[in-house]
C-alpha cells in the first residue's frame, strides 16, 4: 500500500500540473490579468496627471513619494488580481476534484508558482509605467530589481495562504484585503524604504539590512503557509 | 497498491454519526465491505446518501465514529486513501475552460501518473467521448459531463469506486456503460453506489437503507 | 477563592489609581502628564502578552482540537483589543502634550496599530463563518499567520528606522540611552545619531557644573546649549531643548575632579530619560503592572469560561 505522503518527485509533478492548469485557465479567462493590468494602468495614469515629469521630480521628497506610489499600485493591483485563486475553485465547484486528486501541498505550491508569475508580470508593468509616465530614474537598477523580487516573493507567499483562508469563509471578497493588509504592512514599510534607496542610489550597504528583513519575512510566511495550508484546505 | 494481491482490501466503518449544526443526519452507522463487493446505499432525498459517500472519500469528516480502509496489517483513513479512490458525484464539477482531454491530463498529472495522450484519448473513447476530446467542457451536455466524470474517476484505476447518482443524466446506453464499469470494478476493488433508482438496487451485493433504522 | 482574587484585584487597582494621582509626584519637566506612564506602559505590554497567549492557544487548538483552547485564544484576543485601545488612548494623550501630536507613525505606534488591525481582521473573519469548527480552525490559522508577522514589526522596524520618539531609557539611566562621553582635555567632539556635539567649556559654580556644548543639527544649523549638573544631589539641573527638534540635552553623569572631569551627555527625546527614576513613580508603576496583569488573568479566565459554557449549553440544547 502506498504511504500517506507521496514521494517528492510526484509532489512537484502535481504542483506543476496545478500551475499549468491555472495558467491555461487564466490565459482563457484573463480574469486576474485584466484586473491587475487595468488597476496598474489606472493608478499610474491618475498619479502622473499631477505628479508627472513636471511635477514631483523637482521635489527633494520625490523619491519617497514615488516609492510609496509604486508599492501602492503593486499592492492594490495584487489584491485585485490574486484574491480569486481559491475562491474560483469553490465557486465553480471544482474544489472536490482538486482535493481528491491532488496532494494539498502540491495545490499550495502550484498556486504559489502562478501567483509569483503574475506578480512578476505586474511589477514589470508597474515599473515600466512609472518610468514612462513619471520620468522615474532608477539609480540602482540591480538593487531595485532585487527589492521587487524579494518583496514580491513575500507578497505572493502571504496572499496565497490568505486567499485559501478567505475561500473557506463566507464573506469572501471584502475580507481579503482586511485580512491581508495587517500581515503585509511590515513588508510594505520595509519594501518602500529599500525601494527609496534604490531610486536615490544611496548604496547597497544602506539597503542590506532592509533586504535581509524582506527575505526573512518571505521565508517565514512561506514556511508558515506550508505548515498551515493543509489544515486550511481540508477544513 | 495492488489489492488483488495477498490481502483483500476492506472498508470498515463503526459508530459513524454526522451532524450539521444541531441537525443529526444519522447516528451509529456501522458496516463493512470487501474487495469485489458492491454496496448500494439508498434512501429518500435528504437522508445523507451523498454525505456518506463524502465521508468514505475523506472530503468530510464524521462527527463521531471511525472509517478505515484496511489491507493486511495496514489501516488508512479515507483521506490517506485518496490516491486509491475514484468518485463520481453531481456536485463535483470539472474545469469548464479546459477541454475534456486537458481535464483528464490535469487529473492524471496531479495524481503523479505518466500517461501518454494516446492512452488518455483511449480512456475518453472508453466512456463514449471519442471525437469530442478537444472541445471545451463548457460546451458539453449533461450526459457528456457525466461520461467525462467517469473517465476522471477511473484514470488511476482506483481500488475504491464511489458513485453518487451514477445514472442521473444517462440514457439507456449510459446505463449500460455504468453496468460495464461496475462489473470491471468487481475485479479491481470495492464499489459503493448511492442511488434512489429501484433498478439500480440490483447492482448491490448489499443494500444499505439510510434515513430509517440504519443497517 | 475566585471572589477573593476578584476583590483584591479591584482594591489593588483602586489603590494604584489613587497613588498615581496623590502619592506620585509630578514629573520634573513633564508635569502631571508624566503620571500616564503608570497606565500606558502596563496596558501596552499586556496587549503584546494577550497576543502571545492567543497565538499559543490557537496553536494548541490546531494540535488538540479542543474547544476550550479556542475559547481561551478568543478571550485573549478580545482582551488584547481592549488593552490596545487603552494603551493607544493614553499614549496619544501623552504624545499630544509632550511631543505636540496625537499620532506620529512612530515604530511603536505603527506596531500597536497593526495589532489592532489584526484583531479587527480576526474578529471579522470569525464572524463571517457560520460553521463553528471551521470558524475556530480558520481563526486559529489566521492568528498564527499574524503571530509570525508581528516580530517583524516589534523588533525589526524600530532598528532600521531612526525616528522613534519612544523612550529607550525610561526606567534607568542605562548606557543604552543615546549619548556619549566627553572629557575636559580629552575627546571634546562626538556624534550622537545625526547630531554632532562639541564641548566648548566647563565652569564650576559651587557643587554645580555648567557645561557649554555646541550642537550641530543634521540640517547644518548650530545651537549652543548649557546643560548643568549638581554633583551634590547627583542630578541634572538644567536640561536644554535642542531648537527645532524633539530632543533635549542633559548631563547624566560626572566623574573626576574639576578641571579633568569626564562628562556623560544624553541627547534623548523629550520625556525620554528618567521617566521612571523617581522612587514613588517606580513603585506605583510596578504595582500597576501587577494589578493590570491580575485583571488580565481574571477577565481572561472569566471570559474563556463563559465562552466554553455557551458552547456546552448549545450542545445540550
Amino acid at each position: 500500500m502506498r504511504s500517506d505522503k507521496p514521494a517528492s518527485p510526484a509532489l512537484w509533478t502535481a504542483a506543476w500540473a496545478v500551475a499549468r492548469k491555472d495558467v491555461r485557465i487564466e490565459l482563457r479567462t484573463r480574469y486576474a490579468l485584466n484586473a491587475m493590468v487595468l488597476f496598474a494602468v489606472t493608478t499610474a495614469v491618475m498619479v502622473s496627471f499631477r505628479l508627472g515629469p513636471l511635477g514631483v521630480s523637482r521635489d527633494a521628497r520625490a523619491v519617497s513619494t514615488l516609492a510609496v506610489l509604486l508599492w501602492v499600485a503593486i499592492f492594490f493591483a495584487a489584491m485585485n488580481g490574486l484574491s480569486r485563486t481559491f475562491v474560483r475553485e469553490e465557486e465553480t465547484r471544482t474544489v472536490a476534484l482538486l482535493r481528491l486528486s491532488t496532494p494539498p501541498l502540491a495545490v499550495y505550491l502550484g498556486k504559489l508558482l502562478v501567483n509569483l508569475g503574475l506578480l512578476a508580470l505586474l511589477e514589470t508593468l508597474v515599473t515600466l509605467l512609472f518610468v514612462a509616465l513619471m520620468n522615474v530614474r532608477i539609480a540602482q537598477p540591480g538593487l531595485f530589481a532585487l527589492t521587487l523580487s524579494v518583496g514580491g516573493f513575500g507578497l505572493a507567499g502571504a496572499t496565497t495562504i490568505i486567499a485559501a483562508v478567505v475561500a473557506k469563509a463566507d464573506g469572501r471578497n471584502a475580507l481579503f484585503t482586511i485580512l491581508a493588509f495587517p500581515l503585509l504592512l511590515p513588508l510594505l514599510i520595509i519594501a518602500v524604504e529599500v525601494t527609496e534607496i534604490a531610486l536615490a542610489g544611496t548604496g547597497w550597504s544602506n539597503a542590506l539590512g532592509g533586504l535581509r528583513v524582506l527575505a526573512a519575512y518571505a521565508l517565514a510566511q512561506t514556511v508558515a503557509s506550508l505548515l498551515l495550508f493543509e489544515l486550511t484546505w481540508e477544513s | 497498491m495492488n489489492v488483488t494481491g495477498a490481502a483483500p482490501l476492506r472498508l470498515v466503518w463503526q459508530h459513524v454519526a454526522k451532524t450539521y449544526g444541531s441537525r443529526p443526519v444519522w447516528q451509529h452507522l456501522a458496516g463493512e465491505l470487501q474487495s469485489g463487493e458492491v454496496l448500494v446505499v439508498s434512501g429518500a432525498n435528504g437522508t445523507g446518501k451523498s454525505t456518506l459517500l463524502r465521508l468514505f472519500s475523506g472530503l468530510e469528516q464524521p462527527t463521531a465514529g471511525t472509517i478505515r480502509y484496511t489491507c493486511g496489517p495496514q489501516s488508512l483513513t479515507p483521506r490517506a486513501m485518496r490516491p486509491q479512490i475514484g468518485l463520481v458525484a453531481p456536485e463535483m464539477m470539472m474545469y469548464r475552460e479546459l477541454t475534456a482531454l486537458e481535464n483528464l491530463q490535469f487529473v492524471a498529472a496531479a495524481r503523479g501518473l505518466a500517461r501518454s495522450t494516446a492512452a488518455l484519448l483511449e480512456q475518453l473513447a472508453a466512456v463514449g467521448l471519442s471525437g469530442r476530446a478537444s472541445e471545451p467542457v463548457a460546451n458539453y451536455s449533461s450526459g457528456m459531463l457525466l461520461r467525462l466524470k467517469y473517465a476522471l474517476a477511473l484514470v488511476h484505476q482506483p481500488a475504491v469506486l464511489l458513485l453518487d447518482e451514477p445514472t442521473a443524466m444517462f440514457d439507456e446506453a449510459g446505463r449500460e456503460l455504468v453496468d460495464t464499469i461496475i462489473m470491471a470494478q468487481r475485479q479491481r476493488g470495492l464499489t459503493i453506489v448511492a442511488t434512489n433508482d429501484q433498478r439500480e438496487l440490483a447492482w448491490g451485493d448489499y443494500v444499505l437503507k439510510v434515513g430509517s433504522a440504519g443497517q | 477563592m475566585t471572589s477573593a482574587l476578584k476583590l483584591s484585584t479591584g482594591l489593588w487597582l483602586a489603590v494604584v489609581t489613587a497613588a498615581m494621582f496623590l502619592w506620585v509626584p509630578a514629573h520634573e519637566g513633564l508635569g502631571n502628564v508624566g503620571r500616564i506612564v503608570i497606565v500606558h506602559v502596563p496596558t501596552g505590554w499586556l496587549t503584546s502578552v494577550a497576543f502571545l497567549v492567543s497565538a499559543i492557544y490557537s496553536a494548541l487548538y490546531l494540535r488538540r482540537g479542543r474547544a476550550v483552547d479556542d475559547a481561551k485564544a478568543l478571550a485573549a484576543a478580545e482582551l488584547g483589543l481592549i488593552f490596545s485601545v487603552l494603551a493607544t488612548v493614553t499614549g496619544a494623550i501623552f504624545a499630544r502634550v509632550v511631543w505636540g501630536t496625537f499620532w506620529n507613525w512612530d515604530p511603536r505606534e505603527t506596531a500597536i496599530a497593526v495589532l489592532m488591525l489584526i484583531y479587527a481582521a480576526y474578529f471579522a473573519l470569525r464572524s463571517s463563518i457560520e460553521d463553528v469548527t471551521r470558524q475556530r480552525r480558520l481563526g486559529a490559522i489566521y492568528a498564527l499567520l499574524a503571530f509570525i508577522t508581528v516580530p517583524f514589526l516589534i523588533f525589526v522596524i524600530p532598528r532600521i528606522t531612526d525616528s522613534t520618539l519612544h523612550p529607550n531609557c525610561a526606567i534607568l539611566n542605562t548606557p543604552n540611552c543615546e549619548g556619549l562621553t566627553l572629557a575636559e582635555g580629552g575627546r571634546v567632539i562626538g556624534q550622537v545619531s545625526d547630531f554632532r556635539l562639541e564641548l566648548k567649556a566647563v565652569e564650576q559654580v559651587g557643587s554645580i557644573t555648567v557645561t557649554t556644548v555646541e550642537v550641530r543639527n543634521p540640517d547644518g544649523t548650530f545651537a549652543t546649549l548649557r546643560p548643568s549638573f549638581d554633583s551634590a544631589t547627583g542630578r541634572p539641573v538644567a536640561i536644554e531643548r535642542v531648537p527645532d527638534s524633539l530632543r533635549e540635552l542633559q548631563i547624566k553623569q560626572l566623574s573626576g575632579a574639576p578641571g579633568s572631569q569626564t562628562i556623560e551627555l544624553a541627547l534623548a527625546n523629550v520625556g525620554n530619560v528618567g521617566l521612571l527614576t523617581e522612587s514613588r513613580t517606580l513603585i506605583t508603576f510596578f504595582a500597576s503592572l501587577l494589578g493590570f496583569s491580575a485583571l488580565f488573568v481574571w477577565l481572561w479566565s472569566l471570559r474563556a469560561g463563559l465562552l466554553s459554557m455557551h458552547e456546552e449549553l448549545q450542545a445540550v440544547g
